[in-house]
């Protein structure tokens, strides 16, 4: 029965509550920042690079009062991806590498190219799970919403529906909870019925068509809860323009600056990247 | 059947909801021959945007996207997780399932729902495939290469290899899953009982 407890152990981007620098951000500020992050991050090739950016997310972990260990749990099942992809590059060595020998033993060696290649590639990787989990975890579900509509509120301005897409995750938020536990209900009731998830026995046909009474209700059940919402809330004559807000997102000089921050460092990553010579 | 913009953002919500916990349950997969899993997160994007059109498809398809990278990033488990913390593998294709769904569905003109709809499953399930498999191979090339211990050049077959034999399957499903909701929501709303209304 262990099987049909999904719930105690998601841990996907829980907030982490701290009083540090990061946190008091507004959440648009935090979306600038995940931007100039992720955007050096995938698109530079240097291994120099991605050290500097991974050392980078690291000192904005500690800023964070969080430890980056808790970020990296998940590195270690990987590691053997590294491993191989490292043999790979080491083993078979391209005629066209005329860089360093770095170390040699006996038919395989070690250039500066290869090391520089897998180093990358495993940074890239940790400075990933760095700035994307730092973000979750200093960012509430309800401003993940919310700073959606103010990261985005410039192309607003051109006719783009900002507002309407912060509402839909905001009720992805708020649905994720009562999804997870209509279908919780739904395995229990179909398991009572004598059906078996995962762990069956029979081909992979009939445990596909096993997933059939799970995936249908829970879809149906979703959509009869959002055409009940929807009615409830055009019976409230809710419209999605000119919507004022309860909270607002505290401004201020300091995130100011630190939205400022967040385009330069975007600048000089990708600058110092294509400058890099590995 | 025109929605007005609420039912559409609430929905395109709900349904992204559905694709997420079927992410990060292990619902989301299918178990599948030799080990090899078949996910059906996908199948909330191509109901969305069958029923409520292109831009909510597209919606669903952002939440799915998004959810998929820092699924990849937080909690990974399987070896090529780390090539889906690339947002352009992770989120771009899933962006296009629901226009590509919902445009076959179109292509029915509003007749023969269950086949409209499990056509349009079909092609958006194979369109997630062939998608992401494409910028794996464009972006992560020499990753896979080292992994699988293949040459690069033998990577373009692989993928094409994976696309065809996965993806027919994966369309397959999809067309089954998308076919039953649809046909099960549009007999719902059109007999107008609903079990949840009447709790409510």
């Amino acid at each position: 029965m262990k099987s049909l407890e999904f719930f105690s152990r998601v841990s996907i981007g829980r907030y982490i509550e701290r009083d540090s620098a990061v946190h008091r951000l507004s959440p648009a500020a935090k979306y600038l920042w995940l931007f100039a992050f992720i955007l050096p991050v995938s698109a530079l090739r240097s291994a120099a690079a991605m050290a500097l950016l991974a050392a980078a997310a690291i000192a904005a972990t500690a800023l964070a009062k969080i430890r980056p260990g808790y970020l990296l749990r998940g590195f270690v099942p990987v590691l053997p991806l590294v491993g191989v992809a490292a043999a790979f590059q080491i083993i078979f060595t391209s005629p066209a590498d005329s860089s360093a020998v770095l170390l040699a033993v006996g038919p395989v060696s070690v250039t500066l190219r290869e090391a520089a290649a897998v180093g990358g590639m495993a940074l890239r990787f940790l400075a990933m799970m760095l700035g994307l989990g730092l973000f979750t975890s200093v960012i509430t579900e309800g401003d993940t919403a919310r700073g959606i509509e103010d990261v985005l509120s410039p192309l607003a301005k051109l006719g783009f529906p900002a507002h309407q897409l912060a509402l839909a995750v905001a009720v992805a938020f708020r649905f994720i909870p009562i999804v997870a536990g209509e279908l919780e209900g739904i395995v229990k009731a179909q398991a009572a019925r004598g059906a078996d998830f995962g762990t069956g026995k029979g081909g992979p046909l009939r445990r596909a068509r096993a997933y059939l009474p799970l995936v249908v209700p829970v879809t149906i059940r979703a959509l009869e809860r959002a055409e009940a919402l929807a009615e409830a809330m055009e019976a409230r004559c809710y419209e999605a323009r000119g919507r004022t807000r309860y909270v607002e997102a505290e401004g201020g000089r300091y995130d100011l600056v630190a939205r400022l921050a967040a385009i330069a460092f975007a600048g000089t990553s990708l600058a110092l990247g294509a400058v890099l010579p590995w | 059947m025109e929605h007005s913009s609420v039912k559409k953002i609430v929905t395109a919500g709900a349904l992204g909801a559905v694709s997420v916990v079927l992410a990060v349950t292990p619902l989301g997969f299918l178990p599948w021959f030799g080990g090899a899993s078949l996910t059906i997160m996908h199948i909330p994007v191509i109901v969305t945007a069958v029923l409520e059109g292109p831009v909510a498809g597209t919606v669903v398809g952002l939440i799915f996207g998004v959810t998929s990278l820092v699924k990849a990033a937080v909690a990974p488990v399987g070896p090529l997780d780390p090539l889906f913390t690339n947002p352009l593998v992770s989120v771009l294709p899933r962006l296009l399932i629901g226009v590509v769904a919902w445009a076959v569905y179109k292509l029915f003109r509003g007749k023969l729902t269950p086949l409209a709809a499990g056509a349009a499953g079909a092609v958006g399930g194979f369109a997630n495939t062939v998608l992401v498999l494409t910028m794996l191979g464009l972006s992560a090339a020499d990753q896979i290469a080292g992994v699988l211990g293949l040459e690069t050049a033998a990577i373009p077959a692989f993928l094409a290899g994976i696309a065809l034999s996965n993806g027919l399957v994966e369309a397959a499903a999809a067309a089954v899953f998308t076919g039953a909701v649809v046909s099960a929501w549009k007999g719902i709303a059109e007999g107008g009982a609903s079990k949840l209304s009447k709790e409510a």
